[in-house]
């Protein structure tokens, strides 16, 4: 939120960077900005999802104790309501005020109707099906954050969910890779998503951050027992991946001023040796490819959330490795050995790059 | 152009006809980072890494010949650790920062020391006295090196050896007077703080070891009060009620004065929870359920509205 002045200085600051053919509309943006409580501090978001979360609870012990369960019609109809209600709660009044009755209207909506759906005895995969479907055309129509970002998660999580069902294990790779290039373009590309429709500036923030999750909730399936994914592919994923990181570079260097073939062919050569052993776990290329976007767009949250994932993914990296006490020592003093070596080049090379 | 934030850019270019070239200069120019910043990330993250690596091979090194070694060897090897981190504090080359994090390392250290002697007599690990002992002994280069983290690590250190003393020695204890004894000190450690920040006392205390305090004091008075009220009023109840109310007044007044939405959300949130456990603890019926979920929707709303209301007249005074 900002005052006159500070909007002000804004909107020059723009003319001044480009002259020519530039028009605002003045008004609607003072008045967005009137409005616009988009951009809230952490404390509300967290204590709407939180106030959303508890009164959902409330409510559903409510229908439980009054017998709603045992009436299927009930149940969707009710289901139903609930999610179009908090749909439509936050495109008519859009406002972070009313975030809490949407989010809990939302969540409810979607447990009672799964439990009405269960109850016609239908197949877990159509549940599952209707559930995606649901969430994706919610995503189509909300502009609020906190729905979108839920809208994405129950996407990716209705995705997981028929791959485990379906035994389809496989599948897996194909979902990390997808997300894996997904979410590179995406950072790579804001400026262009943002331009093209404002719909899409509106969602961009929350599509993101979902994203981030349903990429490391793949990243975490690949790296566990619980599924049973066969060694034979998981290569494909780390290709992937790999590839992207060495995208992301390319653009790097344009950050870093690196213009030299031999320079570069060297960087994309020890990436590649460095990455060579993690192939057969792609988690940890995977926790680096967002720790790398991230940190190049300057989005903090999910650089955060990126480094913990990587810690964690070279933890258990090591942790499952059938060696002993002392390969493994050896293995990891030679890394820490190498990282050394590298920290040591990359500060003589950026010392002297910065002198000329 | 200083200040100008991502939300800016995606809102202005909602309303004008900005090309996708000119919103790319200005997120490079204004939002990513710079050849700088990469250079700084570069170094830190294969720092780190080196580092980390390195350390993590010299550990499992020595755990793999750990049942091997003898008492002296084990207890030698973890003393000179010891003693070679704090060498390496006294350096006076080095800068600060290294400094308060070597010396972290070093109260760790401490602390794995008494961890080996407990292991080598058997005195039991998770012994309150092993806690005690670890923190006795850190106190000195707590308050010497004035490190937020290490401070952070001092009042983790002496909760969890209070929680562990109830546990195993004074086990008549009931669990209300556990948890006020646990918020009254947290809350008088918060209270500490907060005025040494005012005066100035200490330089530079970052906000989010304030707000780990006020979280921690907030979530045991939390937990007192509900237990008190599902528990049946316990004697120590009636002491911790109006307590709790004080410190909750005075926080929202600090709240409103320091115009900070921290202390308003959470302080809030807390009373609002502890209602909804007085409410069913009156009844536990389905329409009572029905009340608490309209009460908290209704109440949450009421709290983001006023909140609102505040950071918009708060914006237009500055």
């Amino acid at each position: 939120m900002r005052n006159k002045e500070e909007i002000k200085a804004l909107l020059e600051y723009f003319r001044a960077t480009e002259n020519k053919d530039l028009k605002f509309d003045e008004q609607a943006i003072y008045t967005a900005y009137e409005k616009n409580d988009d951009h809230q501090s952490l404390a509300i978001k967290i204590l709407s999802i939180f106030g959303g979360i508890l009164a959902s609870l409330a409510l559903l012990g409510f229908l439980f104790i009054t017998g709603l369960y045992d009436s299927t019609a009930g149940l969707l109809i009710l289901g139903t309501l609930l999610i179009v209600g908090g749909i439509f709660i936050n495109t008519i009044y859009n406002t972070t005020i009313l975030d809490t009755i949407s989010v809990s209207s939302y969540i409810i909506g979607f447990v009672l109707l799964t439990l009405g759906l269960f109850k016609m005895e239908m197949t877990e995969n159509t549940v599952t099906l209707i559930c995606i479907l649901i969430a994706a055309v919610s995503l189509a129509i909300v502009r609020s954050y906190i729905i979108a970002f839920i809208a994405v998660l129950m996407i990716s999580g209705g995705i997981l969910t028929l791959i485990i069902l379906n035994h389809n294990f496989e599948l897996i790779h194909l979902y990390t890779s997808l997300l894996a290039i997904m979410l590179t373009a995406i950072f790579m590309k804001e400026a262009k998503i943002i331009t093209l429709h404002s719909v899409f500036s509106k969602l961009y923030n929350p599509v993101r951050i979902g994203l981030v999750f349903s990429f490391l909730a793949g990243l975490v399936f690949l790296g566990n027992d619980f599924i049973e994914v066969s060694g034979d592919y998981i290569w494909i994923t780390s290709v992937v991946i790999i590839l992207a990181i060495m995208y992301v570079l390319s653009r790097l260097f344009e950050v870093l001023n690196i213009s030299q073939t031999s320079q570069k062919a060297g960087i994309y050569i020890v990436t590649t040796a460095l990455l060579l052993p993690t192939l057969l776990s792609p988690a940890i290329s995977g926790a680096l490819l967002i720790i790398l976007i991230s940190f190049l767009v300057n989005y903090k949250t999910s650089l955060a959330i990126g480094m913990m994932a990587f810690i964690y993914f070279v933890s258990r990296y090591y942790y499952d490795l059938h060696f002993t006490l002392l390969t493994k020592s050896i293995l990891l003093f030679s890394s820490g050995i190498l990282f050394l070596g590298l920290y040591l080049l990359t500060h003589k090379k950026l010392t002297t790059n910065e002198k000329v | 152009m200083k200040n100008l934030q991502r939300e800016d850019i995606y809102l202005i270019s909602r309303h004008s006809n900005m090309s996708e070239q000119v919103i790319e200069k200005t997120l490079k120019e204004n939002i990513y980072h710079d050849k700088k910043m990469w250079q700084k990330f570069l170094r830190l993250f294969f720092i780190t890494l080196g580092i980390g690596f390195t350390t993590a091979g010299i550990i499992f090194f020595f755990a793999y010949n750990w049942a091997d070694l003898n008492k002296f060897a084990k207890l030698g090897l973890t003393e000179i650790l010891v003693i070679a981190t704090t060498l390496i504090v006294l350096l006076p080359k080095i800068n600060n920062t290294t400094r308060h994090i070597v010396l972290t390392g070093a109260s760790l250290l401490v602390g794995v020391l008494f961890a080996v002697f407990g292991q080598i007599y058997q005195t039991g690990a998770n012994a309150y006295d092993f806690f005690l002992a670890w923190t006795l002994f850190i106190t000195l280069w707590v308050v010497v090196s004035n490190f937020t983290p290490l401070w952070l690590l001092y009042i983790v250190l002496l909760n969890t050896t209070f929680f562990l003393y109830t546990e195993q020695v004074a086990k008549d204890w009931p669990a209300i007077l556990v948890i006020t004894l646990l918020f009254l000190f947290n809350t008088a450690i918060l209270l500490t703080f907060i005025f040494l920040d005012k005066d100035k006392k200490i330089k530079n205390i970052p906000k989010w070891f304030i707000y780990i305090l006020a979280l921690v004091s907030v979530t045991f008075a939390t937990m007192g009060l509900i237990f008190g009220i599902l528990d049946g009023y316990d004697p120590v109840f009636p002491v911790l009620f109006p307590i709790v109310a004080l410190v909750f007044a005075l926080g929202i007044r600090h709240g409103i004065q320091s115009k900070n939405g921290f202390y308003l959300s959470v302080i809030p949130l807390s009373i609002i929870i502890i209602i909804s456990a007085l409410l069913l603890k009156i009844s536990e019926d389905g329409s009572m359920l029905l009340l608490v979920s309209l009460f908290i929707i209704v109440s949450v709303t009421l709290v983001i509205m006023n909140l609102i209301n505040l950071q918009k007249k708060w914006n237009h005074e500055k």
